[in-house]
């Protein structure tokens, strides 16, 4: 999703920066390097806050798999009404996605909508701790909602701030340290929110709504941080702004849902083998703490770890695979390797009884793999007017995946087991193979 | 084109699958195919109803040999198989020496020289601590343990193919120890949770922990059984792990106590149970709860023979080994959460029932594995075909 937005803009890379660097020295205040928005040390400031904007988020986006047990236990709920908690999140993006870009341009401007997706994302994971506090389920799904509403858009948001920072050869730094520190945000969590939970336990007598509200209060604290993250970056980007006498960043996306005619047929595989793929993945983190206890006789720390190695790989290796699927091109066939690791990885899990580690660092290689061959495929097959629908379209189509197969995926558990639930992914992904097939004969 | 090089793909497929399934009888099959004859008998040859417990045979007879299942609830709940190698052995019962519970002898099979082999399980108490710091460690504050011998065992309730036997005491409070024995005439697999497969030569015993008063807040329960192996005392408890968990969901592992003949691999007789309890009636998933189970060991084979009346009439110098099996780990709800266990075993003669696919997945990974390698060939062999007839196309194009 981001590489769309970078290669428009670097299109523009050359005609803007004269002009800025124009204004900069048309001003003739001096300010120190840290305070001058056009030097590198202020703009590694912006950085700093920029990389935190997602990192609530991100963090919270997970909280349920890494308390899976407790949620569970203290609001007696089985594992299809857990894997809601999930769907939640992804039905609003089934249609905010085509909007966000539009109400970020159009309605709100980039720093206005910032702050109040943010709030979204505060007030989200607010609610959800409240319901678990009070034992209301129908409040914790709401909480998710609201949070699922701010989450997506304010990545887009993170996009455009960053392409309009740091146009040029640092924008795919930026992009990879972005999406590092998104991982970095689910990997903490992972492996903290058992220690917290523990802890407040202790405090609170024993464990019960009142420890799960509270902790996941804790872990609101870190949304909070994000909008402080965004109050921050509107007033510098409003400073910049001034003393640079540049325009607000747009997203630069155009939806029109009239495009949709003209997409072709390989771009329609390449939305189902998007689906078909990130179904495969992360319902089964959401489930995978569990499956490694009772399996693998771990220990719940050393599940959660487990559990959370594929985004701990997916942070150093997007960067570098991403440098080596634009080198070599053959997008195709890096898609093929990525889902016949990723089968592999799952049928390992399921019909062995291997060290789980090899499985889950080759899923998060895999994961990686994926993301930077399919996305960009995308930008070969559509013109540039389009690009922006195409996205919303494959975004939105990924989270009604997203939203049905993680409420499939609690059923088939709780009826069948864990060896059923592996047999139906492995299914997801073989038919990857099918529409694959057709990708390379076209 | 795509239309075709599918057609062609399914065809090889369904041979595939056929050819799949047929070399692989050892996953599709379970246990053998062997079906019997049940017959039913409570208290046999008795002139009146049997004061203190009841005791019931169940006789199965195969083509050429017979099982006898014998469970008694005079003193400590019994079950008592006797394997015999021809289908015409009898059980003959002195129900005055029976009774007596003093000396052996009062329950024989005949002809005694047809026994092949003979394996009982005693249920002999129910133990509870108090597990105030949640550990699930049960080495100390026990609270005085349940004689089953000593609890008001009602009538064996009949239905189905089950046997009910149900005991309360006044410490209970309105509670019971429920215990179900299904006797099989074929294989199958229970319906309810933890879905043993069970064999002809299998029965199965559910105990149920039904609304027992626990003495404590935190308390956990433990339950002792002592088993007689016959010539082989059944001396160590096997963990098998298998990847399938269809059936008993995120249960990877099966317990068999079994009575290895003279240290080998072979085994004769067996006690089988997945490591699983129940905390409710009709369990959910979240309703299961892990067991553990502590070491056999050797107990007084007098003692025993005084709590069952069974073991006493049918066994003179019975070698007794013993085991507890505890329900809950540290962090699982209390009995108190739900007031209700339910726990299942199979206990029978001969190797245990292996757990296999059921056809379904079976099907589904056939279908999900098979087609994409079908695929794939047919594919490569399209696109070799493609490109030999079209040759490859020159880089450059000559303008005029």
């Amino acid at each position: 999703m981001a590489d769309f937005v970078e290669r428009q803009n670097l299109l523009e890379d050359d005609e803007s920066s004269p002009a800025e660097r124009r204004s900069a020295s048309g001003d003739d205040r001096p300010m120190s390097a840290i305070c001058d928005p056009s030097r590198l040390p202020h703009r590694a400031v912006v950085l700093v806050f920029m990389c935190f904007l997602g990192f609530g988020s991100y963090f919270c986006y997970d909280n349920p798999a890494a308390l899976q047990t407790q949620v569970i236990q203290d609001l007696n709920l089985n594992t299809a009404k857990f894997m809601q908690l999930y769907a939640w999140y992804s039905w609003p993006n089934v249609v905010l996605c085509f909007f966000g870009g539009f109400l970020l341009d159009r309605v709100f401007g980039i720093r206005l909508g910032t702050i109040i997706f943010s709030l979204f994302v505060c007030v989200g994971q607010v609610i959800f701790a409240a319901g678990a506090w009070y034992d209301l389920f129908w409040l914790m799904e709401l909480g998710r909602f609201v949070f699922g509403i701010g989450g997506e858009s304010l990545a887009v948001a993170q996009n455009t701030y960053a392409v309009n920072w740091f146009k040029g050869k640092e924008l795919n730094l930026v992009f990879g340290l972005q999406l590092s520190m998104a991982r970095l945000g689910s990997t903490v969590n992972m492996n903290i929110m058992g220690w917290v939970y523990n802890k407040v336990a202790v405090v609170v007598g024993s464990p019960g709504p009142t420890t799960l509200g509270a902790s996941l209060m804790i872990a609101a604290v870190t949304c909070l941080f994000s909008l402080v993250c965004a109050l921050v970056l509107g007033f510098l980007d409003k400073r910049a702004e001034r003393i640079l006498h540049k325009e607000e960043g747009k997203t630069g996306e155009v939806i029109k849902l009239t495009d949709v005619k003209d997409f072709p047929l390989t771009l329609w595989l390449v939305f189902i083998i998007c689906v078909g793929y990130y179904v495969a993945i992360f319902p089964f983190i959401g489930l995978g703490q569990v499956f490694f206890i009772e399996k693998f006789n771990f220990s719940p720390a050393e599940a959660r770890a487990v559990n959370s190695i594929v985004y701990i790989i997916s942070a150093p290796a997007s960067p570098v695979l991403g440098f080596v699927v634009d080198k070599t091109g053959r997008n195709v066939v890096w898609v093929m390797m990525a889902v016949v690791a990723t089968l592999a990885a799952h049928m390992m899990l399921a019909f062995t009884f291997w060290n789980p580690w090899i499985a889950m660092s080759l899923l998060g290689v895999s994961y990686s793999l994926l993301a930077c061959a399919l996305w960009p495929m995308v930008a070969f097959m559509v013109p540039e007017h389009q690009l922006g629908t195409a996205y919303g379209f494959m975004q939105s189509i990924q989270n009604l995946g997203l939203a049905l197969i993680a409420m499939a995926a609690g059923a088939i558990l709780d009826s069948r087991g864990y060896l059923v639930l592996e047999v139906f992914f492995c299914a997801c992904i073989c038919s990857q193979y099918f529409y694959l097939s057709f990708l390379l004969v076209f | 084109m795509a239309a075709a090089g599918t057609m062609i793909g399914n065809r090889v497929f369904v041979v595939l699958l056929i050819l799949r399934l047929s070399f692989c009888p050892c996953l599709v099959g379970g246990t053998n195919e062997y079906k019997r004859q049940l017959t039913l008998q409570l208290n046999p040859n008795s002139t009146s109803v049997p004061p203190g417990g009841d005791l019931l045979h169940v006789r199965a007879v195969g083509d050429n040999d017979t099982l006898h299942f014998l469970w008694c609830s005079q003193g400590a709940p019994t079950l008592l198989i006797v394997h015999t190698n021809t289908s015409n052995s009898l059980v003959q019962v002195n129900w005055t020496q029976f009774l007596s519970r003093n000396v052996s002898g009062g329950l024989s099979v005949e002809p005694q020289s047809s026994i092949q082999y003979s394996i009982a399980v005693v249920f002999s108490r129910l133990l509870e601590y108090d597990d105030a710091n949640d550990t699930a460690m049960p080495d100390s504050d026990f609270f005085p343990p349940y004689e089953l011998q000593n609890l008001n065992w009602n009538r064996l309730e009949l239905f189905d193919a089950k046997a009910r036997l149900c005991g309360e005491t006044p410490e209970f409070g309105n509670g019971s120890l429920c215990l179900t024995l299904s006797v099989f005439d074929s294989d199958g697999r229970a319906e309810s949770w933890p879905r043993l497969l069970h064999s002809a030569n299998s029965s199965q015993l559910e105990v149920w922990l039904h609304g027992i008063m626990p003495r404590s807040a935190n308390s956990r329960f433990l339950l002792e059984m002592q088993a007689v192996g016959g010539d082989f005392p059944l001396s160590r408890v096997d963990v098998r792990q298998f990847i399938d968990d269809e059936f008993t969901p995120s249960i990877f592992k099966v317990s068999q106590w079994v009575s290895p003949v003279k240290g080998g691999s072979d085994v004769s007789g067996y006690v089988q149970w997945k490591p699983v309890a129940y905390r409710q009636s009709n369990p959910a998933l979240e309703d299961a709860t892990p067991c553990r189970y502590s070491d056999p060991q050797t107990q007084d084979g007098n003692a025993t023979a005084a709590s069952s009346a069974l073991i006493q009439a049918f066994f003179s110098q019975p070698n007794i080994t013993g085991l507890n099996v505890s329900f809950g780990l540290a962090g699982e709800p209390f009995y108190n959460s739900t007031r209700f266990l339910s726990w299942t075993m199979l206990v029978g003669v001969g190797a245990p029932p292996v757990d296999t696919f059921s056809p379904i997945v079976l099907a589904i990974m056939a279908v999900g594995l098979g087609t994409p390698m079908i695929l794939l060939l047919v594919g490569g062999a399209l696109v070799c075909l493609h490109k030999r007839r079209h040759g490859s196309p020159a880089t450059y194009q000559p303008i005029n």
